[in-house]
């Protein structure tokens, strides 16, 4: 990924970002970029690192070494912090007493907004009926609502959001995907969303990037990472025959749970011509778009395994 | 910084914290006044009667008792950003941490002086009608009562920073709260009367507000009045800074 243009406005890129906290490296020499115009996926499984990595970029946590910027400079140096990125660090950033409408206008006076701002974000989150109601009694699902309304307080053009599906019912999820679409596509906002689950936020991002234990796994496009890594799923009466025919195509064949493996390093047809040509019987062919969540949890869970993208 | 203080003063304004422990402060100011005046003659306590100065004064520094709930009001205040994580979208809209403290620190004194202002209402409204029905004259000016009425609340405001740097020090409420209650009720009353280390007791924070109220409910020599002014407002300087540089050096959680 180059880095000689890092200043492009709405920008995100972390550069060799390191945490430690006394013995552990929760965050370990990340990089990647994130662009304007893009949904890009934060993924990772929980203790990943991808919340220290965001409260970093945010400038809440301080780097042990590396940088985050955006917009080419430190979070600290933006002119307008509040009117540039709207950020979201779990949905839990609510004093439980306080109504949704008073906590957005807490922060309409912080960032020197007008009130009214705040009722404009809470219609548009779907929480105009819950404005005077203490955010105690919200569940988490309208939680997650208050929390990105408090994001786009100033219309921000860069968007950062940790777990923003958590919780959302699926009616919510669809709402969100929506909404994070338009910000990208129509707006041209950056927007980078974290999730320790890849189907909550498969079908929004273009762009994702993975990372476990601290360290980046893979950055770039999703289907590319199902090209390179999904493999062809093929099943088979007889896989000892199977194995011996495909020996030649230089393939990894590793078992799938439900007695059917995983091919890496060939096309179906490949494989397909191979099997006959080996009057090897099977049973099914087929590219394994759908073991999109296994690549990542196999991958997630054995951080050694770094996949080049291969854009 | 405008900007910085109506968020805080927002914050203050719109939950439910104050009242249970306004309430508590003025009762707690009330029942000072209360206790002294009733007892006040009992034979054998060896108190001067209501009509002398020091007698007068003791009542008028009952309102300055609220710093024992400014202490927790200002540690609440801090800590429950902590505690609901509004700490971040308050730093993420300000990332200059050292402005939102010193807008925090404005606030927290703010409130802890309206603290004292309701004590030092309750202890008055309590105070005039009984003493003139007693038939005791108070000269309030020429007896220093204003002065002790000022004072005490000066130091319910500086102990509400005190607050501060303790809540931005502990971060969690709860042990924030014991440590600065178990300092205010346990280690000071303990300095003031271990023989070896009582001389002290005069320049810690406790002593130093007993020194400008005129309270002396002690066994030991006190600051005079205006030095222990001087040395609480250092005392309260030092918990902001403790609170500023805290706060600018560590993450926010």
């Amino acid at each position: 990924m180059s880095t000689d243009s890092a200043a492009v406005e709405g920008r995100i890129v972390a550069s060799g970002l390191t945490k430690v906290f006394g013995q552990i490296k929760a965050v370990d020499g990340l990089s990647f970029t994130v662009e304007p115009g893009s949904v890009t996926g934060f993924l990772g499984p929980n203790g990943a690192g991808k919340t220290t990595t965001l409260r970093m970029i945010l400038g809440l946590a301080a780097a042990t070494s590396g940088t985050g910027t955006i917009s080419g400079v430190t979070y600290a140096q933006l002119p307008h912090p509040g009117r540039t990125v709207g950020a979201v660090l779990e949905a839990t950033s609510f004093h439980p007493g306080r109504s949704a409408r008073n906590h957005l206008r807490v922060f309409c006076a912080a960032a020197g907004l007008p009130d009214k701002r705040a009722d404009e974000v809470l219609e548009w989150v779907g929480l105009t009926q819950a404005a005077t109601y203490s955010v105690r009694g919200f569940s988490l699902g309208m939680r997650q609502r208050l929390a990105l309304a408090t994001a786009l307080l100033g219309n921000p053009r860069v968007l950062l959001l940790d777990e923003p599906a958590n919780g959302l019912d699926p009616e919510g999820i669809a709402w969100l995907r929506g909404l994070l679409r338009h910000f990208a596509d129509v707006d041209g906002r950056t927007v980078l969303v974290s999730s320790h689950v890849l189907s909550e936020v498969e079908q929004t991002v273009d762009r994702v990037v993975i990372i476990a234990k601290g360290r980046l796994i893979y950055e770039g496009r999703l289907a590319d990472l199902e090209g390179a890594s999904a493999g062809v799923v093929v099943r088979s009466p007889t896989l000892d025959q199977l194995r011996a025919a495909l020996a030649p195509l230089h393939v990894t064949i590793t078992s799938r749970l439900d007695g059917s493996v995983a091919v890496v390093g060939a096309t179906p047809e490949a494989i397909g011509r191979a099997a006959w040509e080996a009057r090897v019987e099977l049973h099914e062919l087929r590219a394994g778009s759908s073991s999109l969540e296994e690549t990542f949890l196999r991958l997630t869970a054995d951080p050694t395994g770094t996949l080049e993208a291969s854009a | 910084m405008i900007a910085l203080l109506r968020s805080e003063w927002r914050k203050v304004t719109t939950i439910k914290l104050g009242w249970g422990m306004l309430l508590g402060a003025m009762a707690l100011a009330a029942l000072g006044v209360v206790a002294q005046i009733a007892s006040n003659g009992t034979p054998g306590t060896g108190v001067p009667p209501l009509s002398d100065p020091e007698t007068q004064k003791s009542i008028a520094a009952s309102a300055s008792s609220a710093y024992l709930f400014s202490v927790v009001v200002g540690i609440i205040l801090i800590t429950t950003e902590f505690r609901h994580f509004t700490s971040r979208p308050t730093f993420l809209l300000e990332p200059r941490r050292g402005l939102v403290i010193a807008a925090k620190a404005v606030i927290t004194a703010g409130v802890g002086l309206l603290y004292g202002i309701a004590c030092v209402v309750v202890s008055l409204a309590i105070t005039v009608p009984w003493l003139s029905a007693k038939g005791v004259h108070v000269d309030w000016v020429a007896n220093g009562l204003v002065v002790v009425m000022v004072g005490a609340l000066f130091v319910v405001a500086i102990f509400a920073v005190v607050g501060l740097g303790v809540g931005v020090l502990f971060r969690n409420q709860v042990a924030a709260v014991i440590s600065a209650l178990t300092y205010l009720f346990v280690v000071e009353p303990l300095v003031a009367i271990v023989p070896v280390v009582r001389e002290g007791y005069r320049y810690l924070p406790g002593g130093a507000a007993a020194a400008l109220t005129g309270a002396a409910r002690v066994q030991t020599t006190l600051l005079p009045n205006w030095q222990g002014g001087l040395l609480l407002l250092g005392w309260g300087l030092l918990f902001a800074f403790l609170g500023w540089i805290l706060t600018v050096s560590r993450d926010i959680p």
